[in-house]
């Protein structure tokens, strides 16, 4: 199949990229998370793990899908060896599975700026209650319909007229806004304390696996490194386009955007809060949603004495949530119509599928909480488990021949050293085993029965549905190879 | 302010921040050398 379609330059590329990485993982998960581990004492291994999972498995999605120019499953068979599509059909289950639950999530944040912006949030009293009526109510439904149509229109314009556009609109609005967001929240009253509890480090939280284990997490959900998208994205790249540069651009630029998030929320729930900040910044609430959906909305009517201010700033908060959230989605959904693509099914009836499946199957998650706690659950660990196939598909491409042929060829303004074999062969893999093993243990002692595939967060409903996907996907694994690597060669 | 906080600030911001300057003033280099070399 010959390619078609490329983004039209390099910032056009990185706006695109930049879009999928940043995230509401960005906005809500990073200040949680911080406040969970101890402000400062987080941000040290946050950066380190920046350098050592986030940036080389970045460069490697590029490389993967300059090199392969095929979705996952294609580019895999090409890179492993066809005996390994499977894998690649195993990353975009756990990106398309997110994309079930993320449509949902995307339709909670364009409701809340709906309602902020007509000044019915700033009249909340309850929002506990607020927000309790509306998850249990039909608006949901109505809202994850919206986000499917709009990302499925915006899909199905192509890359240059449908994602690198609306890319070019959306990610600049987003910075834009959260730049206004955090000038207005570190010059407010008592802002500095947040900022302050955001900075200082103590030195026995340091110490804490645990919190080491946390700034590895929280770098491999928000950079969208080893979710296979940005490897989609990197199908439409020019032929003279560079790797490194580019990918350390997006890791550095995501988490840029993180600490702007993070300090704009530090210094707002720090300068409003009447009760305990940390508490309010910390609480995770029903799908971690406590506080972007209960304790921001509380805050943001505090902010004046105008109904109208505050409902100003309130709305810019959850457009540019909405937004994050709509550039993420958007990859989402164009790494499950790209696979159809590979499969030589035509775009647009790809899109009208991916579209309907995602509809149908975000409807549990959309109908009932536990559904979506279960499967942010099972996927999000899953990206891990992404990460650690992307650096087996390179060890057996070999990674000298992958850094020296595939990242250091035509169009790399940067070339990389050999200290990047070092990191797919060791430490990449030591951090995905380091981390699954964790996750697996800590789900042992939270529950007892932590082999019943029927709890909503344990290891054993995370195995299973793995497996099942797994066992499927091997069986169909020649198929696979054959349609996607054999017929468009 | 305590030295710690401080510390911690000038590393975080200087690494992340100062990253994002410096491989976008890099890109914009290689893009002017590659209009100009046509």
């Amino acid at each position: 199949m010959k390619q078609q379609e490329f983004f039209s330059s390099r910032w056009a590329l990185i706006i695109s990229v930049l879009g999928i990485a940043v995230g509401t993982g960005n906005i809500w998960r990073f200040s949680r998370v911080v406040a969970q581990n101890g402000g400062g004492s987080f941000l040290i291994p946050w950066v380190i793990f920046l350098l050592l999972w986030s940036v080389p498995l970045i460069i490697a999605e590029f490389a993967i899908g300059k090199y392969a120019r095929l979705g996952p499953i294609g580019a895999f068979g090409k890179i492993a060896g066809k005996n390994f599509s499977w894998m690649g059909a195993f990353i975009v289950m756990v990106a398309t599975g997110i994309m079930f639950y993320y449509s949902v999530v995307t339709g909670w944040c364009l409701r809340y700026f709906f309602s902020a912006a007509s000044g019915n949030l700033m009249s909340v009293d309850n929002h506990l209650d607020y927000w309790n009526n509306f998850a249990s109510g039909n608006l949901p439904l109505l809202f994850h319909f919206i986000s499917v149509s709009i990302v499925a229109y915006i899909v199905y314009r192509g890359i240059t007229n449908g994602i690198e556009k609306f890319s070019k609109i959306l990610v600049p609005t987003l910075l834009i806004i959260l730049f206004g967001l955090f000038v207005r929240a570190i010059t407010l009253p008592g802002a500095s304390e947040g900022i302050k509890y955001f900075f200082t480090p103590d030195i026995n939280i340091i110490l804490d696996y645990k919190v080491w284990l946390n700034a590895l997490t929280q770098n491999a959900w928000d950079t969208g490194a080893g979710w296979g998208l940005i490897m989609t994205y990197a199908i439409y790249m020019r032929h003279k386009e560079d790797i490194s540069l580019n990918a350390s651009l997006i890791a550095f630029g995501n988490n840029s955007i993180s600490l702007i998030a993070g300090i704009t929320i530090f210094s707002t729930v720090f300068a409003l809060s009447s009760v305990d900040a940390m508490q309010q910044i910390s609480q995770s609430g029903p799908a971690n949603t406590g506080l972007t959906f209960i304790y921001l909305p509380k805050l943001f009517g505090q902010l004046s004495e105008s109904i109208f201010i505050n409902s100003i700033f309130a709305s810019a908060f959850f457009l540019a949530l909405f937004f994050a959230a709509l550039t993420s989605l958007i990859s989402m959904v164009e790494l499950a119509t790209r696979t159809l693509i590979d499969f030589n099914v035509g775009r647009r009836k790809a899109i009208i599928l991916v579209s309907v499946i995602c509809f149908l199957l975000g409807l549990p998650s959309a109908n009932n909480m536990n559904v979506l706690i279960n499967q942010d659950w099972v996927w999000g660990v899953g990206l891990l488990v992404s990460g650690a196939f992307i650096a087996f598909a390179i060890l057996r491409f070999g990674v000298d021949r992958f850094r020296t042929e595939v990242i250091n060829g035509i169009g790399s303004d940067v070339k990389i050293g050999i200290w990047y074999n070092a990191i797919i062969k060791y430490l990449i893999p030591v951090q995905v085993i380091v981390l699954v093993s964790w996750w697996m243990i800590s789900s042992v002692s939270w529950d007892p029965e932590w082999w019943n595939p029927f709890h909503t967060e344990n290891a054993g409903t995370a195995l299973f549905q793995w497996g099942l996907v797994i066992i499927i996907f091997i069986i169909f694994n020649n198929y696979m190879y054959k349609k996607t690597v054999e017929n468009n060669k | 302010m305590k030295i710690e906080t401080i510390l911690t600030a000038v590393i975080v911001l200087s690494t992340v921040w100062g990253g994002l300057i410096y491989f976008i003033r890099k890109a914009l280099f290689y893009e002017k050398k590659k209009s100009v070399n046509g």
